[in-house]
């Protein structure tokens, strides 16, 4: 569903994606660890459309992004790790643009904004100017925003960052139940836990290289066998300590066979 | 990073400044041994090293701007001094009394610094209420051990130089051109920097009280509020103008004239204005009167002072209870308020689904944004009270010809309105919506759609006042027909000019750092938009302008017998009229479409 070929992408100088292979099948919640400025950020740039790839090739639902971005626009929702809507609309006012810009029918688009607010409990809020939202209330409409058009890929860069505890719960749930339904979930994150608990695979990176690829089940086991905790692990990997596994990275066809 | 480094290095001279021997357990009490003189010296020490900051970074990163800005400041600054050197050098070879001289320059003063004594009153207000509720490093200042009348001050001060530097710009060419022309002593150069910085202090000391207890008291609707008082002060502040200075008489110049405006004037004249006291410690200074200078620069400075004080006081009262009452404020609510017009908007079918969507998204944020609309209707009201004066100016004129003239002098007026609304807040626009390119460019749409939105909504929205005022003006010049055509035409062109100028240089030159849209429009995008602006402008106006006003001359009843035997200079004149005509209609073509297809390119390229 998401496919990077040997993807690099460079800023002057500076190699901000250092010759990246992803594989990511359909229905799967691939977790995208590392370090502030790892490259994270800019991978999913290129993901969504938003940076091209100085060399190498994305793919999204086997459409190369570079060819039709619009086609794969249709069938993505992202939310960035700093989502700011107009601050002039109210949160419905900005959840019915979304979708009409999506061309979505009166009736489609009522039905997706009634679902959406259940889901992610904006009903308090939905009717107030976004410029009166804190980071939370915000990162949950642009949630929404994302899911409107019931995506098949949806990106999301660092979702949880600055919720509370309950709607931490509610985010990782609503990502499960989607990927569950089959939409291929592209997060990173910073937090550990949470990729242990919901990723189906975990790809860890750094200094724009990828030093880790398998399933959560892979991570459990070498964190077992070498008597170390997920944090421990994942600074081992990112100080350079970790076992490099670039025979699981190149084996794009490797698929999960024990999924949550 | 260059300000995390200053700020922490400002901390870090605050905590030393507080492990004195008198160091006390609680941040409260420690914030209360620290020495005024340090607490001073550390905020004046920060702001050294921004400025600093600043300066190396545009020397290493702009230079080319800060060239073009110093040499277009320094042209706007020769063109103030040029015109002001000539008005004095006229009125005094006009009035060969140096009492009468000297009573019309005090005149002239007085409505002059009368006006930007309201101006920089509410350009304060408006600053200081940004500065002090919205600026980001808020936060840190308010929880750092300083004093809440310090943290008042530096921001006020922040306020008073960027409210005043226009201030400075206007009035330095004029005064130094008055001392020139009235060959004042070395002292009256001396001192007037004294005068006009004191004199800045007091309007922007009225305004920091004002603005204190208008987010005090008034937490909810204080920027209508603003707005309100501000436009009601400037439309009453120009009509009295307009009266003072109009005249039914075709006498205009006379010495009659200017006896019956010195009277009108009598009100800015007033001897409790600073204005007053400006205007006379100037004159004074300038003729010899130095002990008279000296008292009304004292009599400024004490109340400057006296000003400062009382803010200072306000602030150290209201400061922090108005920024609490700001910040816990209840959100605005519109549940299901869809006016007409948004349902209008969205059944205009001949406009493209996803324009129309655009288009009501943009429209929606414009009429919720107080400033913009706000100083959209200033300068609407402002032409509309000029355009109502006009006929007073020009009782004897009603030949076509200096009538067109008048009408397209007032298209140019028009367009030069226009032009700084697109610069203020068209052209940032496309920068606003490129920070959230996480919106648009996840669309599934052609990316060029989104400036070409933007365009639309600049052109409908400027199109309609323009054809108002036009119209008004065109009414009460009582022109023909044809000319009403014309200057409508020019009027829409100018319009789908100035949008697409102000789009295609907004997507060409974004600034993705900046939230704010007057500082995107102040940067060096912005003023070349300006600048490009009012060449346009001015291009489109003299195309039809000149050719017109011959054709016109040429046709008066005395002209047209004289002409009749030469018909090859009528034919010419007519070849001419369409000729410029056609121009004007191809420039507009050019102007619009050119720098659209430059900013479209430019954001279709664009990376976030």
């Amino acid at each position: 569903m998401i496919q990077l070929e040997d993807v690099t992408r460079t800023y002057g100088q500076k190699v901000a994606v250092d010759s990246l292979n992803l594989s990511i099948p359909p229905g799967e919640l691939f977790a995208f660890l590392g370090p502030n400025g790892a490259g994270k950020t800019t991978t999913i740039k290129m993901i969504v459309g938003l940076l091209r790839p100085t060399r190498g090739t994305v793919q999204v639902c086997g459409i190369n992004i570079a060819d039709n971005v619009r086609r794969v626009a249709s069938m993505l929702g992202y939310v960035p790790d700093e989502p700011v809507p107009y601050g002039k609309l109210t949160g419905r006012e900005f959840l019915e643009f979304v979708a009409q810009m999506r061309e979505m029918t009166s009736k489609a688009i009522a039905a997706a904004i009634e679902r959406e607010t259940q889901n992610l409990r904006l009903d308090e809020f939905l009717d107030a100017l976004t410029e009166s939202y804190s980071h939370g209330m915000r990162q949950r409409l642009c949630l929404a925003s994302a899911l409107l058009h019931n995506p098949r890929v949806l990106v999301v860069d660092e979702p949880t960052v600055g919720l509370d505890p309950r709607s931490v719960r509610m985010v990782k749930d609503l990502l499960k139940e989607r990927a569950a339904a089959g939409t291929t979930i592209f997060m990173s994150t910073h937090t550990l836990p949470i990729a242990e608990e919901i990723a189906d695979r975990i790809g860890i990176v750094d200094h724009g290289r990828l030093n880790f690829f398998g399933t959560r089940q892979e991570v459990v086991h070498q964190m077992q066998a070498r008597g170390l905790t997920l944090e421990r692990f994942f600074l081992d990997i990112t100080e350079g300590h970790g076992p490099k596994v670039p025979h699981i990275v190149q084996n794009k066809s490797h698929k999960i066979e024990n999924r949550a | 990073m260059n300000g995390y480094w200053i700020a922490k290095r400002w901390f870090d001279v605050l905590s030393k400044d507080i492990e004195t021997p008198t160091r006390k357990a609680s941040s409260t009490a420690r914030s209360l041994n620290i020495s005024q003189r340090n607490e001073a010296h550390a905020f004046w020490q920060m702001r050294g090293r921004i400025v600093r900051c600043l300066i190396y970074q545009s020397l290493g990163q702009s230079r080319f701007r800060l060239v073009l800005f110093a040499i277009l400041s320094g042209l706007l600054w020769g063109g103030m001094f040029w015109l002001a050197f000539d008005g004095f050098h006229f009125l005094r070879t006009a009035i060969t009394d140096p009492v009468a001289f000297g009573g019309t320059v005090r005149s002239l003063f007085a409505v002059f610094f009368v006006g930007l004594l309201l101006m920089l009153a509410f350009s304060s207000a408006v600053l200081l209420h940004g500065f002090l509720f919205r600026a980001p490093d808020l936060t840190f200042l308010l929880t750092a051990p300083a004093r809440i009348e310090r943290i008042f001050l530096h921001k006020f001060q922040e306020a008073v130089f960027f409210s005043s530097w226009a201030f400075l710009l206007l009035a330095t060419p004029m005064l130094l051109a008055y001392g020139i022309v009235e060959s004042a002593p070395w002292y009256y150069y001396a001192m007037m920097p004294a005068f006009l910085i004191a004199f800045t202090y007091i309007p922007a000391g009225v305004a920091a009280i004002a603005c204190l207890l208008v987010a005090y008291r008034l937490p909810r609707g204080r920027v209508l509020l603003m707005v309100v008082v501000g436009t009601l002060v400037t439309v009453v502040s120009i009509w009295l103008l307009f009266d003072a200075f109009s005249s039914t008489r075709s006498d205009l110049f006379t010495s009659g004239w200017f006896k019956d405006v010195l009277l009108r004037l009598r009100l800015s004249n007033h001897q409790l204005l600073p204005s007053w006291w400006l205007s006379s410690g100037l004159i004074e200074s300038a003729q010899g009167g130095w002990n008279e200078s000296v008292l009304f620069l004292s009599l400024i400075i004490s109340n400057a002072l006296l000003l400062r004080q009382l803010a200072v006081f306000t602030a150290a009262r209201v400061y922090r209870r108005a920024f609490s009452e700001l910040h816990v404020r209840r959100s605005t609510t519109l549940a299901g308020k869809t006016i007409w017009f948004d349902r209008l908007l969205l059944k205009c079918r001949p406009i493209p689904a996803r324009f129309r969507v655009l288009l009501l998204k943009d429209f929606r944020i414009f009429r919720r944004d107080t400033v913009q609309w706000a100083q959209f209707l200033v300068f609407f009201m402002l032409l509309v009270v000029y355009f109502l004066n006009i006929r007073r100016f020009s009782e004897g004129v009603n030949h076509p010809g200096w009538l067109n003239m008048i009408g397209l002098m007032n298209v140019a007026v028009v367009g030069l309105i226009i032009s700084t609304l697109t610069t203020r807040f068209i052209f940032p626009m496309v920068s606003l919506e490129a920070q959230r390119f996480w919106i648009m460019g996840l669309m599934p749409l052609k990316r060029k759609t989104v400036p070409w939105s933007i365009f639309l909504f600049a052109a409908l929205g400027s199109i309609l006042p323009c054809g108002i005022l036009l119209a008004l003006s065109d009414f009460m010049l009582d022109v023909p027909t044809v000319i009403r055509g014309i200057h409508q035409l020019i009027g829409v062109l100018l319009c789908l000019g100035l949008s697409g100028i102000a789009v295609g240089l907004g997507a060409r030159m974004p600034v993705l750092t900046q939230q704010s849209t007057s500082r995107i429009a102040a940067g060096f995008g912005g003023t070349l938009n300006l600048v490009l602006s009012a060449v346009y402008i001015m291009a489109m106006v003299l195309l039809v302008a000149v050719p017109s006003h011959f054709y016109h001359m040429a046709h008066a009843t005395s002209l047209t017998e004289v002409l009749a035997s030469h018909t090859n200079v009528l034919v010419w004149l007519h070849f001419w009229l369409i000729a410029g005509s056609a121009a004007s209609i191809v420039l507009a073509a050019v102007a619009t479409y050119w720098p659209m297809r430059i900013g479209t390119q430019a954001f279709e390229k664009m990376e976030l």
